[in-house]
Formats: C-alpha cells, structure tokens, sequence
C-alpha cells in the first residue's frame, strides 16, 4: 500500500491566524488510512522545516506529498526539491493553497478552517491519482533576439555580443536609436544625448557578433525557452544598402515634402529620405505611403538621379528566420497623445506642444539648430510655461500612474531654456516635486537657483489672448489663483507603451499590465524577465524609466539570457500533453486548437502527435479531445476528477446522496 | 424610439421662455416633443443626500411612469433635472441594493395610494428609460447639420454669441458621458449650427455663483461679474446659457454688478433654445424676452433680419 505525507504551514501567522491548524492536524490525524504522516511547522520554507520533510519522506518511505502552504507560484519548487533530494519523485508532491486562497482572503471561523481541509482533501485526491514524472530535456540554441533599437537594444545587445554570444536585433525604423536620438541634453549632467548615443549604434551596427535588421518587424516566433523560430518581416527601403553612398542626390530631386516624424512634425522631409544625419545604416529609405507611387510613369526622379543605381523600385519584402534561445524585448515608449488634453488647448493653440516637440528645438540637430522659436511665428518665446502632470496622475480621466522622468526633464527643460535665451523666463506647475535619485535633487535645486519659478498647482485653463497664451491655474503655497501669460507651453505628458507593444505581447505571448507596460514575473525579486520563460524585458517597455535606468535593466536582462544562454540544455516541467495512440480517431481537433504548434498530425501512422518541447502545457487540447485520447501530463482527468469528488464529498447533501455516485456522476459533467 | 419631454418645475414658473421656446422651435423643426402625463418632481438635489431611501424615489417614480406610459426615452431641456435624472438612473442601472429598495418601495406605495381603482401591477424599474438632454437630442436625433439647413437664410451671423456651459451639463463627466468636461463642444457645434458667430470663450466651464447667491450674494456676484466682464471684453453681443439657474445669476444680477462694479457694461443673456428659435425665423415677441432683466431685444434688432422661406 501507498503511504502518504502531510505537511501544514502556520507561515508564522499568515496561516495560522486564520486557519486553525492543530484542529487540522487533528482531523487529519484520526483517519484512518494511507495517511502515515501529518505534521505542522511555523515556516516550512526554512531549513529545519526543508529538513523536517526530507527526513519524514525518508523515514516513512512515502509515495507522495502535500505541501498546505502558500501559492505554488512561490514555493513548489523548493518543495519539490526537496521531495527529490529525499528520493521521491518531485512530481508526486503537490501544494495546496491555503494562504492566497484561504487565510489570506478569510476572517478566522470555523468555516476556514473547513475550506482548508478541502483544500487538502482535494490537493491530496491528486496526488494519490498522479504518476511519476520525467523532466524533459532540450538543447539550448546559443542566440539571442532583441527587439527594438533604443538605448535599451542597444545596450542589451552589445552586452550579450560581447560575451561572445550572437545577437539578432530587430529595428521597425529605418534607423537604431529611438527616442534618446531626439532629445538635446540629458539630466542631471547636460550631456549631449546624441554624443553619448551614436558611439554605441555605430558599435552595435559593426559588431561582428550582432546581426542588425531595420525596418524590419517580428511577425511570429514558435518554439519555447532555448529554442525559439523568430519569423522577421524586412519591410522594403527599395534602396540597396549595400550599393547607396548616402549622397542624398535622390532627396534634391523628390517632389514630395512631408512633416518629419523625428523632428515631431517641425521640419519637413521628403519622401525618400534619411531620418536624422546620425542614422544607423546610414541608408535611405523610400516611404511608399508618401511617394507618388513606384510606376515609373508616375515620378522615377530619385532613380534617374542615383548614380550608384542603388533605387531598386521592384523590391519585395523579405521573410527571414531566424533560430534562437532567449529574447530580450526592449520596445520603448511613446508620449501619451497630446490630442487627448484638450483643457491645454492643444488643438486651439499652435504654440502648446509637448516635451518630445521642445526637445527638438532644444536640440543642436534639430530645426532651429538648437535656438528657441516657437511653432507658430518663429518667434523667441520671452516667457515659457511648462505644466507637470499633464495627463499623468489622473486617474479619472487620463493616466493614473506618476510618468516618473517628467519632473527632471522639466526642470532640465525649464533651464537649457534660459541658457538659451537670456532674459527669458521659466515657469513650471507642478504637484509634487520628484526628484528620487542620485544628483537628481541638486539638479532640481539648481532649476530654482537660476530662477525658474515653480508653481505648486493645477493648471485649469489654457487660452489666447492679445498674442499671449493666458495660463490660469492655483497656487497652492500661496493659496490664490494665479495667471501667467506665456509665449508657448510645454506639456510633460506621460510616457505610455510604445505603439504596437499590445500586437507584439500577443505574437510573443508575454503578459501586460492594464496600462500596457510589459509585465515581469515579480517585481521586486525577478523584475527582468517575464512570466513567460526566455523572454527578458529591458527599458521602458516594462514601465516609465530614465535613460540611466533603462541602460541599467538592459544590462541586467542581458545577464539573464547570457546566463540562459550558458547551459547546454534546458530542463523543461514534463506538465506537457500526451496521447494514448489506441483512443485516438484522428479528428485533429487538437492540432486546429494549440496555440504553440506542439500538436501535429502523423500522416503515416495516422494519430495525432505531442512534440513535448513545444508544449507549454496549457490543456487546451486535452479538455477539447473528444475521444479522451490526450491527458494532461500532471492534470491527468483522474486527478482532477478525484479532487472535485474530494471537495463534493464534504458537502452533505451530494455526500449523502449514496456512496458518492451522485459526486461521481457531478465530477464528471464538471471535467468534461 | 418613442421620446417623452418633461420640463420640470422651473421650467413652468421662472424659466417659462425655456420651455416655449424649446416647444416652438421643435415644432418648426417638424418634429414634436410631447409632454409626459402627470410629471412629478425630479428630485432636484436630494440625490446628493445620503439617505437610504429618499433620495431616489422621486427619480425612480418618474422614471418608471415614463416608461409604463410606453416612452423609451425622456428628454429635459434643464440641466438640473437632466443631471439629477440620468445620475439616478445610472445608480439604478447599477446598484443592484438600491434598485432593490426602490422597487420593493414602490411596490408598496403604489398599492397603499391607490385608494378608488384596483391598483396595476408594478413592474420593477430597472433602468430602462434612457435620460436626454434636449441638445443631445438635437444632435443625435433631429441632427445639427438638419438645423444648420433650417437656420439657413437666418442673417444672424452677425451676432457674436459667447458659449456659456454651466456646471451641470458637464459634471461628473464619468456618470453624465456628455461631453469632455475640461474641453466641451457641443454647444459652440449647436451655436454654429445656428449660423451664429461662435467667440472662443474661456470662462465658458466657470463657475456661474450657483446657490451662493443666496447664502453669500457676494462671492456669486463676483463670480458672475467675471464671466461676464471677460464675455464682453471678447466683443461678445450675448451670452448663451443653458441653465436657469445660469441666467438668473448672469441676468437678474446685473443690476447689483452696475452698483458694485462702476465700469461694468451690461450684456444680455439668451437661452440656447430662444437662440434656435431666433434662428428659425420667430419674431422676436415670441422669445419670452420679456422676462429678462437686460433686454436683448436692442442687440437683436441691430442685427439685420430676415424670416427664411
């Protein structure tokens, strides 16, 4: 006969202040039956309580256990290590929850107390019906991917190159470099954001060991940990790269004048053309959504005018694969649409732009040339607003959370200002004043010495008046309302996902916040990698960040897939689907239905196939088998029936019902 | 969908060219709206109070009697009934415990009131009477681009009208879902609609004085004086409001502001409606601008005009 083990957590009072658990261990003790072990500890995750297991599996020789603790998400597999070092089969050691779902959620009654012990009952009904399991091995690919080409790729690749590994970095633009290539000077230091920036997208673009893809998108990846198939869509430039000089005689001659994205819509640029002077490659790109059309009838001038020949106007898009082990996904940010604050006047006034749209005028590449003029008129603003918060920490209309790097790139905003123009003045409506790091407080001190005057308010109303923008807002410190009458405003609008971010997690299948950012499995303890294995999150796409911290995380979740990346194999959970080729009738309900494409048809043999590595385990195709033909490795029907039997046979009126055949017949309505 | 309109108390007492005007100009628009039977108060402010009971049953009542009287929608034209009416609906719609105690409430009262005829079923009200206000109406039902070619041949482009909200349209913008409180413009597309010229007016969401005319006529006078004053140094010819309780503090206080604010100038002010009537051509003795304090009329007539066809 099997014989069994029970261990109770008190989880110092987590537990034990709602669960009564010595009345547990009385329960579970009086039965009589396969239950040779029952005993309680306050923290079964410490060493003693590690020991206490180990030695108790050993001794009683048992054949399976239940841990009642915390959420497995926690501590499953330090239990079942343990179960393992004691020479059990870690599979036949299950947890039942009875914190997250029991005490944490329960006032301490009786009724707790009951809950637990079906909780129990349940988790123990599973292990009696589970089997022994064999980890699955699989090799591990020695590459990487990188998405995106911020600062955040940038850094994430460089760092996985250098470690000898090679690296696949993916661009959607026609160049590397993101959002950091448009802003002017950096806080806290006022260095030059491009100096610091094009070092490393020259560096990344000649490393030997990085394969550069811009213009490109990921469009699918299959595969799992250590083994991914990466579908990578190269939009067409129909420019060849390897033939254009980057002369720019095809820009002369193109008819089309369109806003520039890079310059926020500030300057012009034409249809084929180069983003900004620094780009990597430095290639131009034809955009066909602007061009008067690739029929020769229609305008041809770029390529009569090319010397090189490098205009090619019949160039397709390129589908390329590409193997790898690890992704890191670094898809930035974007600035929370302006549009939607129309209480600043952004449709009504043309001199209300955002901090994205004076970064560029600041900036020494930029339209101005790093002179301060303002959209409208071209004038130099004598009197400049810039207002914190817009949009941000608002939850009832607009972003509740705090954008983070608003308040220093304001005040670094507010100063460069008037660096630039001498006698002009800077105000800045703030709520609060965040200024949490290093250098970062004496940055924002500075702003006040030199006289940018902050105002600590809401901004009510923007409007025009006799050539002058009327700012009306509070003053909360000197409790009045307070006018300013600018030149221009300056809206810190919050960062939000990049677009198309919420497209991509669906490609990768990799989870969200509500807000969009790029979810990591534990925010404190495992904040680089994300719930789903191999998939590392560098920069902002996890959440608002400053550049040093970006660079930081990007750094850091490339350690993590070096360190991915340096074992040979990859020991995958068996919790995998499998097939019982008898009971197969070859309907191929489950190929139709596995998001993972681990399901396959074997035209030969004609029965349905698991390809186990593939298989992320998630019981779609075994619930959907009509001919129960597929089990689920570790959720077998037979344990999951016999736990629902479990809890209904602690419910009177099912339980009296005789000798549970009415449980039996509700366990399986309710499985199938 | 067939509309009820309800117009409530003030509507029928100080406000009576709200209400005549909104009649008249819908009719000329070949359309009706027809008067629910036995309207009741809507309740007012009493939502506002934290009552178990009472502060929903003159809603709840109203609301149900529209809809057993075989109306799919109610529209109002004044914006205190308007917010009180589609707040509490909402409160229906989604408070299951308050529904609950309406219901069984009125269940009740209607059985314990109806002393002569055996009483009908009560049918449990649960929110199904949509709540309108007239320029939602307008603008979804009867359609402003419909008004603008109705106002044609209207020669009022002339007059410089300044748009003026009110508190009540626009708050709270989550239960009201009118329009975007910080940057609203159903009014100035309505206005425009008319055929009138629009000024960009950014007093329009300010603060009328609202009750404080009563319990501190000071404060409420300043803060009409400033929305006025900032009206008429924008060369507005008029301000137009929706609410009564708007107009009672721009217009029946202009006299006090003459005494307080030596500069002041006078501005009249017009209801929306008496506007959409104007524009589609009734004369001006049929305005109601009788009852104004600051008569509109020598603004009005200075404007060149002429019925259209």
């Amino acid at each position: 006969m099997s014989r069994y083990g029970l261990f109770i957590c008190h989880c110092g009072r987590n537990i034990a202040d709602t669960v009564d658990v010595p009345e547990l261990v009385r329960r579970f003790k009086a039965e009589e039956g396969d239950l040779d072990v029952v005993q309680d500890y306050a923290y079964l995750c410490s060493d003693p309580g590690q020991n206490m297991i180990e030695e108790a599996i050993r001794k009683n020789r048992l054949d399976g256990v239940v841990i009642a603790s915390c959420s497995p998400t926690l501590h499953e597999p330090t239990f079942r290590n343990v179960a393992q070092h004691a020479g059990l089969n870690k599979y036949k050691l299950d947890i039942a929850n009875i914190r997250e779902q029991c005490s944490w959620v329960h006032e301490r009654t009786p009724e707790a107390t009951d809950k637990a012990e079906s909780i129990i009952r349940a988790t123990l009904a599973r292990v009696r019906n589970s089997k022994p399991l064999v980890p699955i091995k699989s090799p591990v690919v020695k590459r990487a991917l990188v998405i995106g080409g911020g600062v955040a790729g940038i850094q994430a690749a460089l760092d996985i190159a250098n470690s000898g590994i090679e690296v696949v970095l993916v661009e959607r633009s026609p160049s590397i470099g993101g959002h950091m290539a448009q802003l002017s000077e950096t806080f806290p230091t006022f260095d030059c954001s491009q100096c610091i920036l094009t070092p490393k997208m020259v560096e990344v673009s000649r490393h030997p060991n990085v394969r550069l893809y811009t213009y490109s998108e990921v469009e699918e990846v299959l595969g799992s940990v250590g083994d991914f198939k990466v579908r990578i869509k190269q939009k067409p430039r129909y420019v060849k790269a390897d033939a254009c000089t980057a002369c720019g005689d095809c820009v002369k001659v193109c008819p089309v004048v369109i806003p520039s994205e890079f310059d926020m819509g500030l300057q012009s640029r034409r249809a084929i053309h180069i983003p900004f002077p620094q780009a990597v490659p430095a290639v131009y790109t034809l955009d066909t959504d602007n061009c008067l059309g690739l029929v020769l009838l229609a305008c041809g001038k770029c390529r009569e005018a090319c010397d090189v020949g490098a205009i090619d106007y019949d160039m397709k898009p390129k589908y390329l694969e590409e193997h790898v082990g690890a992704i890191v996904v670094a898809t930035g940010f974007d600035l929370y649409d302006m549009s939607h604050l129309g209480e600043y006047g952004y449709d009504r006034i043309a001199d209300v732009i955002d901090g994205l749209y004076f970064e560029r005028l600041l900036s020494a590449s930029g339209p101005t040339g790093g002179l301060v003029r303002r959209p409208s008129d071209g004038k130099v603003p004598r009197e400049v607003v810039f207002i914190q918060c817009a949009g941000s920490r608002e939850p009832e209309r607009h972003k509740g959370y705090c954008s983070k790097i608003c308040c220093m790139y304001t005040a670094k905003q507010a100063m460069l200002y008037q660096h630039r123009v001498h006698g002009g003045q800077s105000y800045v409506f703030y709520i609060d004043v965040r200024a949490g790091g290093r250098d970062y407080e004496e940055f924002y001190r500075r702003a006040l010495d030199e006289g940018v005057v902050y105002l600590r308010g809401k901004v009510s109303r923007v409007f025009e008046e006799g050539g002058k923008i009327v700012v009306r807002g509070s003053d909360t410190v000197a409790g009045g309302p307070v006018e300013v009458r600018a030149d221009m405003v300056v809206l810190a609008t919050p960062m939000v996902p990049s677009h198309g971010a919420d497209a991509l997690s669906h490609i990768l299948k990799i989870g969200c916040t509500a807000d969009g950012w790029f979810r990591e499995v534990h925010p404190k303890l495992r904040p680089l990698e994300s719930v789903t294995p191999g998939f590392f999150l560098a920069g902002a796409a996890q959440g608002p960040k400053d550049i040093p911290e970006t660079v930081a995380q990007a750094s850091g979740a490339a350690a993590k897939a070096i360190s991915l990346l340096a074992n040979s194999e990859i020991v995958k959970e068996p919790i995998v689907a499998a097939v019982d080729e008898d009971l197969c009738v070859g309907c191929r309900l489950c190929v139709q239905m596995c998001p993972y494409n681990a399901r396959s048809w074997d035209t030969d043999r004609r029965v349905a196939t698991v390809n186990a590595v593939l298989c992320e385990g998630c019981g779609a195709c075994a619930a959907g088998c009509p001919s129960g033909a597929t089990r689920q490795d570790g959720f077998t029907d037979e344990q999951i029936n016999a736990a629902i039997e479990a809890i209904l046979q602690r419910i009177p009126e099912i339980a009296d019902n005789g000798e549970g055949s009415a449980a039996e017949e509700n366990s399986v309505t309710v499985a199938k | 969908m067939k509309v009820g309109y309800y117009p409530g108390c003030t509507l029928k007492g100080k406000a009576k060219a709200l209400d005549e005007t909104t009649q008249y100009a819908v009719g000329l628009l070949g359309a009706e709206l027809v008067e629910i039977p036995d309207w009741t108060c809507c309740g007012a402010t009493t939502p506002l109070t934290q009552t178990k009971i009472a502060n929903l049953i003159a809603q709840t009542r109203l609301l149900s009697k529209t809809r057993d009287a075989g109306y799919d929608a109610l529209v109002t034209t004044c914006p205190f009934c308007f917010s009180t009416l589609r707040r509490a609906n909402l409160t229906l719609r989604n408070d299951e415990l308050k529904r609950k105690r309406m219901n069984t409430y009125l269940a009740e009262d209607r059985r314990l009131r109806d002393y002569e005829t055996p009483p009908p079923d009560y049918v449990p009200y649960e929110g199904e009477t949509k709540v309108l206000h007239l320029l939602e109406w307008l603008r979804d039902t009867i359609g402003f681009d419909r008004i603008a070619r109705a106002c044609k041949g209207s020669r009022n482009e002339t007059l410089r009208v300044a748009p003026f909200y009110g508190c009540q349209l626009l708050r709270p913008a989550e239960e009201l879902a009118m329009c975007d409180p910080e940057d609203p413009h159903i009014l100035e597309d309505f206005l425009r609609a008319l055929g009138l010229q629009v000024i960009g007016f950014p007093e329009r969401i300010d603060c009328c004085g609202s009750y404080l005319s009563v319990a501190k006529p000071a404060a409420a006078l300043r803060a009409s004086y400033r929305i006025l004053d900032a009206a008429r140094k924008l060369g507005a010819d008029t301000v137009a409001v929706t609410c009564p309780l708007c107009f009672f503090n721009l217009d029946y206080q202009q006299a006090q502001m003459l005494r307080e604010y030596p500069e002041f100038r006078t501005i009249p002010i017009m209801y929306f409606t008496q506007l959409l009537a104007l524009s589609l051509g009734v004369p001006l003795d049929k305005l109601g601008l009788e009852s104004h304090r600051v008569d509109p009329r020598p603004v009005l007539e200075r404007v060149p005009r002429e019925v259209p066809a």
